[in-house]
């Protein structure tokens, strides 16, 4: 007959600190040095002064001198009973616990290591316990009668009745040994009810089965070997407390025990399982949520920074028009106290306290017209403002250099590449971002460029005009050859010599890109000095020209007359021409 | 640019805009569309007139063979109006009265008034005057087709309607609703030629 502590308990490294010995969901809750451990009715020599450590799980007690090979574990679900005798005298307070086997008990040796989920295969790392032990990928809960490393034979050492199908086992359970009345098929090794005299898949006739649980242990309910146990003291445990603290620990141990915290994951499919969050399909879905849930909250968040950027944005607008009006309206005094101010300031030089406001004026125009133009520049531009002379006039100046500029980019100074030296018509963007090239670092807005661009025609030669297209909007610069009349000119003697033109020859003939000969092209047709002809879908047979291009003619209806059949019995007035 | 006259075999003379393609496109500029429009217009009376053709079709511009091929389509340059070029023609012409769309409510089919209805009811009476068929009910089939050749020979039924009406406004016609069809008697009346 093995002790209690034989078959109930396991040896621990006792110098592994107990935090470190716990599963993952199992928590401390009391512990009690100076105690002592009783192995059935007589003291257990090794363990006599150790401290008892009580989780929600198991009962630890660590050897005070010897914890290497002196302490082990108690699982709590082996607890059936507990006594408490309070002790007098010189006898100490004990608590006795009595233990009963249960089908859970050969597998706890295993705990502590990494164990194969039955369904998905996926290695587990140790650390949780055995109850609340979750295939971490699929999510199924460990199987009760399954081991990790399968051993051909269950080990007998502390199984009172294993092979019992008492408890429920939501597991599949692919054990070796053929377990609840199952017969293996010699031949196939499927696994055929009981009362089956062939092999359902294969046909073999099957071995009788002598007794269902042969194998292994006999299948006794255990109360009387429990009973008998309990009087000879082999199935209880006794903590000695020597040094008191009996009753705090007892109660923790009693709490621990109701709360049955090894039991909890095996009814119960609760949602709050923190072992189900994270496992399976649903934690790679809950992940993707709290993934989304997070992304969204920045993304919130960001705006909210955003609007209050706007709102910012916004009162420093208001506070420029403030200023704005400010200046505007002390400037518009100036022409009154000018001469005053004038003699005042020459009079007295240190006058910036007194007299403010006669002094202002004066510098505040110059004031006033830098801080308009830096606002213009700054692009808040206020509605309320006249453009004031003064305020233009630095602006005019630059824009006529800068237009000068332009000029010599275009032009060219005689000896450099220019743009416009081979080309006589050019749109506006291939000459904005041609010179923005050529300046380098300091580039032109494209507004100011606008503003330059009017006076171009002063320093260029032959002189380079701005025109827009009505049609696209389209705006180019053209020097005098490429004004409407001329252009037209030129066209209709090219018409004239080759024949009706296609787009595309009159792009070839001006040296112009074809976009722009044919906006050049749909103008004069608009003005009525060619018209079109384009072979649509509908031909006849293979004619000459099936491409759908458009050819230009001259516009031979300005001035046709009819010289067609003339109508020799008409009654009414001949038609207009 | 060349362009020149050409009659064709059945003895019209087609016009030189015939011969330029930018003839059978539709301009995009409307007063050079409007142009060409009302050379359209003229063609197509004149050729009406020429061939006693009543009836212009949308269809007639997409069959290569049929009573307006010599005009619709032009072989030597493989031009013709599309039909939409060809409605706008046809609109322009029912706008001025010279054509009438037959069965009204519809654009695609029109009669063409290459005779306006007032001319027609001249004729008309000229032709019951001149045969002695004054004061007798003439059916319309009588009139349209007549055994003796006369300038009413082919005339629809709508426009023959047209034209009585005219006549009755002036007292020279009745329209008479007989089995088989319509009927109309003539006066002398007193309208002058």
């Amino acid at each position: 007959m093995s002790t209690a502590l034989q078959r109930f308990t396991r040896t621990v490294d006792g110098t592994i600190p107990v935090p470190a010995l716990l599963y993952v969901d199992e928590d401390q809750i009391c512990n009690q040095d100076n105690v002592g451990i009783y192995d059935g009715i007589q003291k257990s020599s090794k363990h006599q002064n150790g401290t008892v450590y009580v989780t929600s799980h198991r009962l630890f007690y660590i050897d005070a001198t010897k914890s290497h090979s002196h302490s082990f574990s108690l699982d709590l679900a082996l607890v059936v009973r507990t006594d408490y005798y309070a002790g007098l005298f010189a006898s100490s307070p004990k608590v006795t616990l009595y233990l009963a086997s249960s089908s859970a008990a050969p597998e706890n040796d295993l705990a502590n290591e990494s164990w194969i989920c039955e369904l998905c295969n996926f290695r587990n790392p140790p650390g949780t316990s055995l109850s609340a032990a979750r295939c971490t990928l699929c999510g199924v809960p460990r199987a009760r009668s399954s081991s990790s490393t399968p051993t051909p034979a269950y080990p007998t050492l502390r199984s009172g009745a294993t092979l019992r199908p008492a408890l429920t086992d939501p597991a599949p359970s692919r054990s070796p040994a053929p377990a609840e009345d199952e017969v293996a098929c010699p031949a196939c090794t499927f696994l055929n009810h009981p009362s089956m005299k062939e092999c359902e898949i294969c046909g073999m006739t099957l071995p009788r089965l002598h007794a269902v649980s042969a194998p292994a242990s006999r299948a006794i309910s255990p109360s009387p070997e429990q009973q008998s146990a309990d009087e000879s003291g082999t199935n209880m445990i006794k903590l000695s407390f020597r040094k008191g603290g009996d009753k705090p620990l007892y109660a923790a141990l009693r709490r621990s025990l109701l709360g049955k915290a090894w039991e909890v994951q095996r009814t119960t499919r609760s949602v709050d399982d923190t072992g189900a969050e994270r496992s399976g399909i649903s934690g790679l879905i809950r992940s993707a949520e709290a993934t989304a849930q997070t992304r969204q909250d920045d993304m919130q968040d960001a705006l909210a920074d955003l609007e209050t950027l706007m709102v910012k944005a916004r009162d420093m607008i208001r506070l420029s028009a403030d200023l704005n009006e400010r200046l505007t309206a002390i400037s518009s005094v100036v022409p009154a106290s000018d001469a005053s101010a004038t003699s005042i300031l020459s009079s007295s030089t240190h006058t910036s306290a007194y007299a403010p406001s006669a002094l202002i004026p004066t510098t505040q125009t110059d004031d006033a017209t830098f801080i308009r133009s830096s606002l213009v520049q700054l692009g808040l531009h206020m509605e309320n403002t006249p453009v004031t002379l003064d305020m233009i006039r630095d602006e005019k100046r630059w824009h006529e250099e800068l237009a000068r500029e332009l000029a010599g980019v275009l032009q060219g100074s005689g000896r450099g590449p220019s743009m416009m030296r081979t080309r006589g018509i050019i749109g506006i963007d291939e000459v904005w971002g041609g010179w923005n090239r050529a300046r380098g670092v300091a580039l032109i807005p494209p507004e100011t460029f606008l503003q330059a661009l009017p006076h171009l025609g002063a320093y260029t030669d032959p002189p380079i005009q701005m025109r827009k297209f009505p049609s696209s909007g389209l705006t180019v610069l053209h020097t005098p050859s490429f004004a409407p009349a001329s252009f037209v000119g030129r066209l209709q003697g090219f018409i004239s010599e080759h024949g009706p033109r296609t787009t595309l020859e009159v792009a070839w003939a001006e040296e112009i890109p074809t976009a722009l000969a044919a906006e050049m092209l749909a103008e004069a047709e608009m003005a009525g000095e060619i018209c079109r002809d384009e072979t649509p879908g509908l031909s006849l047979g293979l004619g000459a020209d099936g491409t759908g291009e458009v050819h230009w003619w001259l516009n031979i209806f300005q001035t046709y007359q009819w010289d067609g059949q003339e109508d020799i019995d008409t009654l009414h007035t001949s038609l207009p021409m | 640019m060349g362009l020149s006259t050409y009659l064709t075999p059945s003895g019209f003379l087609l016009p030189s805009i015939h011969s330029a393609p930018p003839f059978f496109v539709q301009q995009p500029n409307p007063a050079t569309q409007a142009v060409v429009t009302e050379q359209w217009t003229r063609l197509v009376l004149s050729y009406a007139r020429h061939r006693r053709l009543f009836f212009l079709r949308l269809d007639d511009a997409a069959a290569p063979t049929g009573e307006w091929a010599e005009v619709l389509h032009n072989e030597r340059i493989n031009r013709a109006p599309l039909p939409p070029h060809l409605a706008l023609v046809l609109a322009h012409m029912v706008a001025k009265g010279l054509a009438a769309y037959e069965p009204p409510r519809q654009s695609r089919t029109v009669l063409l008034h290459w005779r306006l209805p007032e001319e027609w009811a001249e004729v008309l009476h000229d032709w019951a005057v001149g045969t002695g068929q004054l004061n007798t009910i003439l059916t319309f089939f009588e009139i349209a087709e007549p055994e003796v050749e006369s300038p009413l020979v082919g005339i629809p039924a709508p426009l023959l309607r047209a034209a009585i009406a005219v006549l009755a406004r002036t007292g020279r016609a009745q329209a008479i609703s007989i089995p088989d069809g319509e009927g109309v008697r003539f006066f002398s009346g007193r309208a002058t030629k």
